[in-house]
């Protein structure tokens, strides 16, 4: 019998009902669901032949057929609960939630220790998720390319504009070649205070380039490349704070670095960190500093045509490098070195995060084991109850199911209460994590998330649920049965709980000892010997538009009549001025010693410049390791004087004095000076990085250096290096409003943040490892006490007997300590292997230090005492005529 | 025993009155499709109604697939009379007058 057999005319109303009853049948257990469907198929049939009547009523019939057949939903809905009423899954679930709301501080203490495992997971997976996994929040992400200009292999220099307009003519695998700077800053003017802000100038198509859309008015305009347009763009943040957000920006004027611009557009709210950028200008490729070949400042961002791999573009782009050295003498030996701009935004935190998740999975892992633990001492309490519910006839499979279904429902109670730690977490990172975390605004919990946390809650029960199920499987009825009453522990839910406490322990002890080796480096980080002294230094940074101080004299002139200001602060024990502050970086260039020019490009030797006031070295307290500082008798128009770091003097002469020998520098135009002094080196680019190469100019001569147009204060104070601020703000002030003063900080802090990055993944990690071992001790405890009680008649006897009390605390302890010291051997095997993961990250100190290994390894025995001294001194007092009675 | 809700009344009542499909029952009760089959479902559950399939050889003579019935049990018409009087009772305490029982 099919539709077919219906008339023609009422066809197709049967089978336009008959389609709801099929989308509604999808919700009707399976079991039942072709009687469900049978019975509403022989009413809509018998319904539908009687329609066959005249036409006007039977429209109307069928109307009412149809609504009549909605009703399959909702019937469709109630066998669905209805079959879920019969399920033994949700009479478990029943059963267990009573269970638990019998033993509520049992369930709340694996509650809540799931609960930081459970949020710690769910947090740091958040950040690996944000930060690693999630595209970047540009059109299609992938296809974006980042360049560098590259002269050896690794290296990450830049491009120079002509190089860059021929590389964005010649290429055939970009659809859109697109060019930026990335250090740079700007001073703006115009109403409120003069501010220095970090600018960058893009290519036209920069924007266009990376899929950006501005937020309020339009991107460059190809014509804007000719230099004759001074537009700019700013960034959403800039605009927010300095214009309060208001519209008719759009169009105004703003003075940048002493010249009006006219805004045209304002960016989307901050990306990511490559475009931290505040100010945004057009780049102009027809001036003398952009058609030089060797002037290289630009980074490029290309775009993949569709189906070109990323190995390919490079292939392509070698190949055009290739074409552009054979035409340009100056271009030998440069390429282009292509990233994946994912790796550019995320830069180094890879490894760390990954390591920090491994971490705290471990955690998790832990936790588990106490969880479990607890469960089983409660298996082996309720092995009377489980053994009647089997002699009544219970399946071992129905058992087990329920046991499970517990685990489940205290796991995803977890779950809820670890997602809401996980986002607790979540807050406190992004407001310490700025500046460390890249793409901290883009981390969240999402969907993904949220998935992820449901499955380890799910996994988190199966693994500590396990534990106890097994045991119910194998636990052998009659004896339990005749046991029952008795309170002597099974032998075998004792032992599974040692295994778990010997895990526990062993990977506490990874933990332990991976925290102990980023500690350790971070110790040896905050040692290292930075060349200065930077008690009580204090460092600001000095920007002064170009289009007032033209001249390096005028410049010298603010310096001089600066300085003067400062040092008659009161509190100011000595002030200087250099162009490189240690740890902010700085420039370099090329030199060589006077008659022996370099034959090859690759003979160059460079060098670190800094130019200073007179006292620079004596107040940062640089050593002269011979010769002397700046002085007065440095004329400008006498000869070039300069003075150079120690490793390379030693480098430079080896065996004999530097003092006397001249360097020839590239200042543009050669510039030629004698040595006069050597000093101590100093480790310019952060703790991290060794003591580069420097070379000192003084301020008098101006053809020295690169000038302080852009220069530091360095001043060391008799106070509170922060409290001079507004002070110093007052001086610049006072001698030109529209200079701005910026960065005021404590050289004591400037230090102390460069390693912040270092410090965070090293607290964080210590957190962790100090949540294992606690763990991990409360485990031992639970272990040992509960095997206390269970043998408290075994002690009372052995009392009885005449067993000392410092036997019977020796019984105890050497079980309890057997387990630590398997499980701290243990951890140290499987810390060799793990710890050379952390290698990258460690400074100062090998994966294997023996000394954190040791100190970890005794700190783990003494918790692992602690934890076993309460429960083995409760075994001393066992009373032998309460055993001797009961037996 | 708890007496029925009005709408599995009015359901068993029209299957006592030998009101045997679903759409039928419908009919005799005013009540939607939604609310008809889920209280059959119930009663069927607590044994108040049996469900059959009315025979193959019926519906093949009448070239349709077969119709599923309901008849009430020996413990429906129970819960029929129990809960019918209970509803009498609260209908006599409103002051309504007491509705004489069907006569046959």
């Amino acid at each position: 019998m099919t539709p077919n057999d219906l008339p023609a005319t009422i066809r197709p109303t049967y089978e336009r009902c008959m389609r709801l009853v099929r989308i509604a049948g999808v919700l009707v257990p399976e079991r039942r669901r072709d009687e469900w469907t049978r019975e509403w198929m022989g009413e809509l049939w018998y319904r539908a032949s009687l329609l066959d009547r005249d036409d006007d009523s039977r429209a109307h019939a069928a109307r009412r057929l149809y609504a009549r057949t909605l009703g399959a939903f909702p019937h469709a809905v109630w066998t669905f609960t209805d079959e879920l009423r019969l399920d033994p899954m949700l009479q478990d679930l029943k059963y267990a939630l009573r269970g638990i709301a019998r033993r509520p501080a049992f369930a709340a203490l694996v509650i809540a220790t799931l609960t930081i495992g459970i949020g710690a997971n769910t947090a740091m997976f958040s950040i690996v998720h944000g930060v690693l996994v999630k595209p970047l929040p540009y059109e299609r992400p992938d296809e974006l390319v980042y360049m560098y200009g590259a002269f050896s292999r690794g290296s990450q220099a830049s491009v120079s504009p002509p190089d860059y307009l021929d590389y964005r003519e010649r290429n055939s695998v970009f659809s859109s070649l697109a060019a930026r700077t990335v250090f740079g800053t700007s001073v703006i003017t115009g109403s409120g205070e003069p501010e220095r802000v970090r600018s960058a100038i893009a290519s036209a198509n920069f924007f266009s380039t990376l899929g950006i859309a501005p937020y309020r008015g339009r991107a460059f305009l190809p014509e804007e490349e000719n230099g004759d347009h001074a537009v700019a763009i700013l960034s959403f943040g800039l605009w927010q704070r300095r214009y309060a957000g208001d519209a008719r920006i759009i169009g105004a004027t703003v003075p940048i670095d002493g010249r009006a611009h006219t805004v045209v557009g304002v960016m989307p709210p901050v990306l990511d960190r490559t475009m931290d950028i505040q100010v945004w200008r057009p780049i102009a490729f027809n001036t003398s500093r952009t058609s030089v070949r060797r002037f290289h400042f630009l980074r490029l961002v290309g775009r993949l045509k569709p189906g070109v791999t990323l190995a390919q573009a490079q292939r392509h782009m070698d190949v055009v490098a290739g074409s552009l050295a054979a035409q340009y003498p100056e271009n030998e030996g440069w390429h282009l070195a292509l990233s994946p701009y994912r790796d550019v935004v995320i830069g180094d935190v890879r490894p760390v995060l990954l390591i920090l998740l491994g971490a705290v999975a471990l955690v998790l892992l832990i936790a588990c084991g106490n969880v479990a633990s607890l469960l089983l001492a409660r298996a082996s309490a309720r092995s009377g109850e489980m053994a009647v519910r089997t002699a009544l006839g219970a399946g071992r499979g129905r058992l087990v199911r329920q046991l499970l279904t517990e685990s489940a429902a205290l796991g995803i109670a977890s779950g809820i209460a670890g997602l809401a730690l996980g986002h607790y977490l979540l807050v406190a990172v992004r407001a310490v994590g700025t500046g460390m975390v890249p793409r901290l605004a883009e981390i969240e919990i999402d969907g993904t998330v949220l998935i992820f946390t449901v499955l380890i809650s799910l996994a988190t029960s199966l693994t500590f649920g396990a534990a106890p199920a097994l045991h119910a499987i194998r636990s052998d009825l009659a004896s339990v049965m005749k046991s029952l009453g008795k309170t002597s522990a099974t032998r075998r839910g004792v032992s599974t709980r040692d295994t778990l406490v010997v895990a526990q322990v062993a990977l506490s002890c990874v933990l332990l000892i991976a925290a102990g080796l980023l500690v350790r480096s971070l110790w040896q980080l905050q040692r290292v010997e930075t060349g200065f002294d930077p008690s009580r230094l204090v460092a600001a940074e000095v920007s002064l538009p170009e289009t007032r101080y033209r001249t390096r004299d005028a410049v010298a002139q603010f310096w001089n009549q600066f300085l003067d200001r400062v040092r008659a602060i009161p509190g100011v024990e000595s002030a200087s001025a250099t162009s490189l502050f240690p740890l902010r970086g700085g420039g370099d260039t090329y030199f060589y010693v006077e008659g022996r020019p370099p034959e090859t490009d690759a003979d160059k030797m460079n060098a670190t410049i800094s130019t200073v006031t007179d006292d620079y070295f004596s107040t940062m307290r640089i050593p002269l390791v011979a010769g002397r500082a700046f002085d007065a008798s440095d004329r400008r128009d006498g000869p070039g004087v300069l003075i150079v770091s120690n490793a390379l003097a030693t480098r430079l002469f080896p065996g004999a004095s530097a003092l006397g020998k001249r360097l020839v520098v590239d200042f543009g135009k050669p510039f030629t000076g004698e040595i006069i002094g050597v000093a101590g080196d100093v480790r310019v680019y952060g703790q991290v990085n060794d003591a580069p190469d420097l070379l000192y100019f003084t301020m008098r001569q101006p053809n020295a250096g690169w000038g302080l147009s852009v220069g530091n204060l360095a001043a060391r104070v008799r106070g509170d290096p922060a409290s001079l601020a507004p002070q110093l703000r007052a001086v610049v002030r006072e001698l030109d409003a529209d200079v701005p003063l910026s960065s005021v900080q404590s050289v004591e802090s400037i230090l102390s943040d460069s390693v912040s990055g270092q410090r965070l993944r090293t607290q964080l990690l210590v957190g962790f490892a100090v949540v294992a071992l606690l763990l991990a001790v409360i485990g031992l405890y639970g272990v040992l006490a509960y095997s206390v009680s269970q043998r408290s008649r075994e002690m009372g006897i052995r009392m009885a007997l005449g067993a000392r009390r410092w036997a019977l605390l020796g019984l105890v302890m050497r079980q309890g300590m057997v387990l630590v010291v398997i499980g701290v051997v243990l951890g140290i095997a499987a810390s060799l292997g793990v710890t050379r993961l952390l290698r990258a990250q460690l400074f100062g100190v090998g994966p294997t230090d023996p000394a954190v290994f040791a100190i970890m390894a005794t700190a783990l025995i003494i918790a692992g005492l602690a934890a076993c001294v309460v429960p083995a001194r409760r075994a001393t007092r066992a009373d032998p005529m309460l055993a001797l009675r009961t037996e | 025993m708890k007496p029925l809700s009005i709408s599995a009344l009015s359901v068993l009542g029209a299957v006592s009155r030998g009101v045997r499909y679903g759409f039928d029952i419908m009919d005799a009760t005013d009540l939607p499709s939604g609310t008809v089959y889920p209280v059959l479902g119930r009663l069927e559950r607590d044994g108040y109604v049996r469900s059959k399939w009315e025979s193959q050889t019926v519906a093949q003579r009448e070239k349709r697939p077969p119709r599923r019935y309901y008849e009430i049990s020996a413990s429906g018409s129970r819960a029929l009379a129990e809960s019918a009087a209970h509803y009498r009772e609260i209908g006599a305490r409103f002051g309504a007058a007491p509705r004489k029982a069907p006569s046959k």
